[in-house]
């Protein structure tokens, strides 16, 4: 049996996972390289971003293809969409990169080298995820995307938080294998359903016409989804998000709400594709899990005192959004949640890193945030804009586009009670991000006489009041993205 | 690019005055009020100019904005829009020009130690001025946009100004009174939005394209009957909660009683509007069939909100809460009109509109006025006659109560006796008796609406207690009154200046398609 590997089409999952590779062995030829691990890390990542342009530049219908059998079929296919959220991912791996940077080139033995070899390990499962073309590429990817993170949320460095940091890991990892359980047990059923392994929408189609076989291709395709839902936080798969997003330090939360959002919902998308193949089908389930997830995430979002745990529910009520336009099971819904998926994470990544910015200067409580916008308002305006775009109200155009753009499938086809829940839930997203906004736009904290003594004194205790040179210049960037999104919205979606 | 010279000197000025004081207001040392609210009228000025050469010139934008969803940024103005942008345009500039001072009275709690900015100001005014520019700016992308979807970018381009003139600009009794009403109206204002997104995207599903023009053309014959009603309902739901048409009215009289004067004026001569322009836009035309289906429930809710309001305005004791609810009677007014579905009631509502738009801006300039000189709009508390010790304030006051009454000869006469007329001999597809009825019931809502302007006026302006003495109008605001009550005076006695304006659209968006 001959397989045609197309090396150079695999260049975005390879790079990464060449790179991890690099980053053990040369932590066996030099022990003690720190920064120099994480410049591998940063140069798989963009080595990996640079490979998907080829696959961002065809056009519709088009395929990057790898990994091919003599019978034509596919274990690895990039559309557009794919390159895209494959992009999406590596550079969000990029900004997270940069905001640990200080966090990962400390501590003992060989603490850098095993934080490198994870993230890249990692990120080469999210990269490979949605460009997978059978269900096993699918599941060892995906484990690939999830059991580094669990040692990644584990690995905090200072020790008060570590119990915390456990507890967050546990429940990410115990989540993570129900879910997986669920996902084979899906992937078993879809085999026999549909007779082969491989995401094909023709044989999809074929088990479709049979009544016998298309309930249980139904039922494969519930529980693949189940099985993924966990890694979208999706209510009902939510529990271990505030645990774990609270618990591990803060790049690491921002990579799980970020780049792991990513292999989530690629994993959807290529369920979601292959079952378009089987006209005339919806998934109540998908509906069912989006509805759920924006009203629980922004209730208990509402009432949150911790920008963390707050993001935390925001993300959960953000993957209902993300789900919202695959309810459709539709091209058109997938290309829109591929874009909703690209405002969400770049709006996030801002926010996640003025919190960590604010963070080592006064806290990461919402009142530390109070008269923000007033006091240094290079980190206020930025985190408002974030802020504005996540609840999709102008200035921050790009949010609001989102939004239009993900309720757009689930308007046109008609599933009025998912829309009507859609659109209560923009007024409560809007509530909870209001919340924070109203703080920043406070006046700042009433100082008397002692209490600015003390202030004073802190300031002088900690050497970091001045915010780093990489936070700020990401937080340039990440502003920029955004704005010029909300001037012209042009090629997200 | 001659065409765009127009159009974009209406939007410029606002949106780089907006970026220039937001940006302004975060330095260490903010800009002085004078140079602040100099920056302000002058765009709102140069604004209107743009304005009205776009109106005079007829030229407009049209560029691809968004590829992907087939949205373009198509910004002209026609007939139907004509009177509303002139409006914003006149509004904006009386809004930026008055003189926002009270310092909130909390601000002792909350920040004892912030610099005071002196006797210049209250601080964040640039702030403040900034959003005033925003909420002009989404108004006028709102009325001259041809597309749904930029047109919905507008609707809640004005959401976050407001929410912060509320919030931090507004009364400055209690901070959580100021909270509640600026969440409230973001909150309420969002949903209806979003609602009416709803329907516009089953609109451009349905139809294949976001262009209100080509939808007018249409006039839903792609569309099923049961497909025309349910758009219909989702956008007047929507619509209607900005209107607001009773009984989605409740929040309006808690915004208007805490926002700050100039935000009582915009919201209730420009942003109420959208709601009115939108049913006008994209039901009327659009869903002809749905809309007829909804039109007596829709009319049967207006008259019921025409007499609620007239009955709470008996008994209000705010003043400022009095002229909201009286708004609400108004819109009342231009609902029926809008839903008899003839000409003439399309022109009234349209009429009805500019002409509701020019009497609540007196009225909330003048109420504003009092209130910042009595500390309160309670209207128990005993004060002096305002025809003894304010003729001027007491006379603007009497005009826009007579207007608000519908006193012949003043702006509000025209629109609501057209509504009234309109409702009694209806369009063929309506139900004659119930229009009757409702016109029956919007007549006895004029009735109370003359009982409550003599009730305010006895109680403000009539007597002759002097004391507490309090200031008449001082220059700016002497200016900006006087142009109100001629414009309310002209609008009353020379109508077809307005009319005429609207009267080939009016009738060509009820014969199907345009001009």
């Amino acid at each position: 049996m001959s397989l045609d590997l197309n090396l150079v089409a695999l260049l975005p999952v390879l790079a990464p996972a060449v790179a991890a590779v690099l980053v053990l062995v040369l932590d066996i030829a030099w022990p003690p390289a720190r920064a120099t691990h994480l410049v591998v890390v940063g140069l798989g990542l963009l080595g990996g971003a640079v490979a998907t342009v080829p696959g961002l530049l065809q056009g519709r219908g088009e395929r990057v293809a790898a990994l091919c059998l003599p019978d034509g079929t596919c274990l690895y296919q990039a559309s557009s969409l794919t390159s895209g959220l494959q992009l999406l991912a590596l550079l969000s791996g990029v900004v997270v990169l940069v905001l640990a940077w200080d966090d990962w080139s400390h501590g003992e033995g060989g603490r850098t080298a095993v934080i490198a070899a994870l993230v890249l390990g990692a990120t080469a499962g999210v990269v490979a995820v949605p460009a997978a073309g059978d269900l096993g590429t699918l599941l060892v990817a995906l484990e690939l995307a999830t059991l580094p993170t669990a040692a990644l949320v584990a690995l905090e460095r200072r020790a008060s938080r570590q119990p915390a940091a456990v507890d967050g890991a546990v429940a990410l990892l115990t989540t993570s294998l129900v879910s997986f359980a669920l996902l084979a047990l899906g992937a078993a059923l879809w085999v026999v359903a549909t007779g082969t392994a491989v995401l094909s929408g023709d044989a999809v189609a074929v088990a479709a016409a049979d009544p016998a076989r298309l309930s249980l291709l139904t039922l494969a395709a519930v529980l693949a989804l189940a099985g993924m839902a966990f890694k979208v936080s999706a209510v009902p798969f939510h529990a271990w998000t505030p645990l774990t997003y609270h618990g591990a330090p803060l790049p690491v939360t921002t990579y799980l709400a970020t780049v792991s959002k990513v292999a989530a919902l690629g994993g959807v998308v290529v369920i979601v594709t292959a079952l378009s193949g089987a006209s005339g089908t919806s998934l109540l389930a998908v509906a069912v899990m989006a509805a759920l997830s924006m009203t629980v995430g922004n209730a208990v979002a509402l009432v949150q005192t911790d920008t963390v745990r707050l993001l935390a529910w925001s993300t959960v009520a953000q993957g209902g959004w993300v789900l919202l336009p695959l309810a459709d099971l539709s091209s058109r819904g997938t290309r829109a949640a591929g874009g909703y998926l690209a405002v969400y994470a770049v709006a996030t990544l801002l926010a996640f890193v003025v919190v960590v910015a604010v963070g080592a200067r006064r806290g990461v409580l919402l009142t530390d945030h109070r008269g923000l916008l007033r006091d240094s308002p290079l980190l206020g305006l930025p985190l408002a804009f974030a802020l504005l775009a996540l609840a999709g109200l102008p200035p921050a155009v790009v949010g609001l586009v989102a939004k239009v753009v993900a309720l757009r499938p689930v308007a046109g086809d008609g599933t009025w009670w998912l829309a009507v829940v859609a659109a209560l839930n923009v007024a409560l997203g809007i509530a909870v991000y209001l919340r924070w906004l109203r703080v920043l736009a406070q006046h700042p904290e009433p100082v008397d006489a002692l209490a600015a003594a003390e202030a004073e004194a802190q300031t002088r205790s900690t050497a970091h009041t001045a915010v780093p040179a990489r936070h700020t210049a990401l937080i340039a960037v990440l502003t920029t993205l955004l704005v010029a999104g909300s001037v012209a919205p042009v090629g997200i979606f | 690019m001659n065409d765009l010279l127009w159009p974009a000197l209406a939007l410029l000025p606002l949106l780089v005055t907006t970026l220039a004081l937001a940006v302004a207001d975060r330095t260490s040392s903010p800009p002085s009020e004078p140079l602040v609210r100099g920056l302000s009228v002058g765009s709102a000025l140069l604004s209107a100019v743009g304005v009205v050469g776009t109106v005079l010139t007829g030229t407009g934008v049209d560029v691809v904005w968004i590829p992907a969803l087939g949205v373009d940024l198509d910004l002209r103005a026609d007939g139907i829009s004509t009177p509303l942008v002139l409006l914003t345009a006149g509004v904006g500039i009386v809004a930026t020009a008055l003189r926002h001072t009270r310092p909130p009275v909390d601000r002792t709690e909350e920040d004892r130690t912030a610099p005071l900015v002196g006797q210049h100001g209250v601080p964040g005014l640039a702030a403040y001025h900034a959003c005033l520019q925003l909420v002009l700016l989404g108004a006028l992308v709102t009325f001259l946009s041809r597309d749904a979807i930029v047109f919905f970018v507008g609707f809640e381009l004005v959401l976050l100004p407001m929410w912060l003139l509320v919030a931090r600009h507004g009364d400055a009794h209690e901070a959580a009174r100021r909270d509640g009403a600026a969440l409230r109206f973001v909150l309420v204002t969002a949903t209806g939005s979003t609602l009416m997104l709803l329907g516009i995207l089953a609109l451009s599903t349905l139809t294949g394209t976001t262009d209100v023009d080509r939808w007018a053309e249409l006039a839903g014959a792609s569309l099923s009957g049961r497909e025309q009603l349910l758009v219909a309902v989702l956008l007047l739901v929507g619509l209607g909660l900005k209107v607001p048409v009773w009984p989605l009215h409740t929040w309006l009289p808690w915004v208007h009683s805490t926002a700050p004067t100039a935000g009582s004026v915009l919201l209730a001569a420009v942003l109420l509007k959208m709601g009115t322009y939108g049913i006008v836009r994209l039901v009327v035309p659009v869903v002809p069939e749905g809309f007829a289906t909804a039109s007596p429930v829709l009319a049967g809710l207006a008259v019921t909100g025409i007499v609620w309001a007239g009955l709470a305005c008996l008994v209000e004791r705010d003043l400022k809460r009095l002229i909201a609810w009286s708004s609400i009677a108004h819109l009342g007014f231009v609902v029926l009109a809008l839903a008899t579905g003839t000409e003439t009631g399309l022109q009234a509502a349209l009429f009805g509109n500019v002409a509701h738009g020019v009497i609540a801006a007196l009225l909330f300039v003048v109420v504003g006025a009092l209130k910042e000189r009595w500390g309160s709009a309670d209207l128990t508390v005993a004060r002096a006659a305002l025809r003894e010790v304010t003729p001027r304030l007491g006379f603007a006051l009497v005009v826009g109560m007579a207007a608000s009454m519908g006193l012949p000869g003043l702006a509000g006469f025209w629109g609501e006796l057209g509504a009234v007329y309109a409702a009694w001999a209806p369009a063929e597809d309506r139900t004659e008796g119930w229009f009757r009825l409702f016109a029956v019931v919007a007549a006895v809502g004029a009735v109370i609406a003359a009982a409550y302007a003599v009730r305010v006026l006895r109680e403000v302006w009539a007597g002759d207690r002097l004391l507490p003495a309090i200031p008449d109008s001082h220059r700016v605001e002497g200016v900006l009154i006087g142009v109100l009550v001629v414009a309310v005076l002209v609008l009353g006695v020379y109508p077809s200046l307005l009319l005429d304006v609207t009267a080939a659209d009016a009738a060509a968006l009820l014969t199907g398609g345009v001009r």
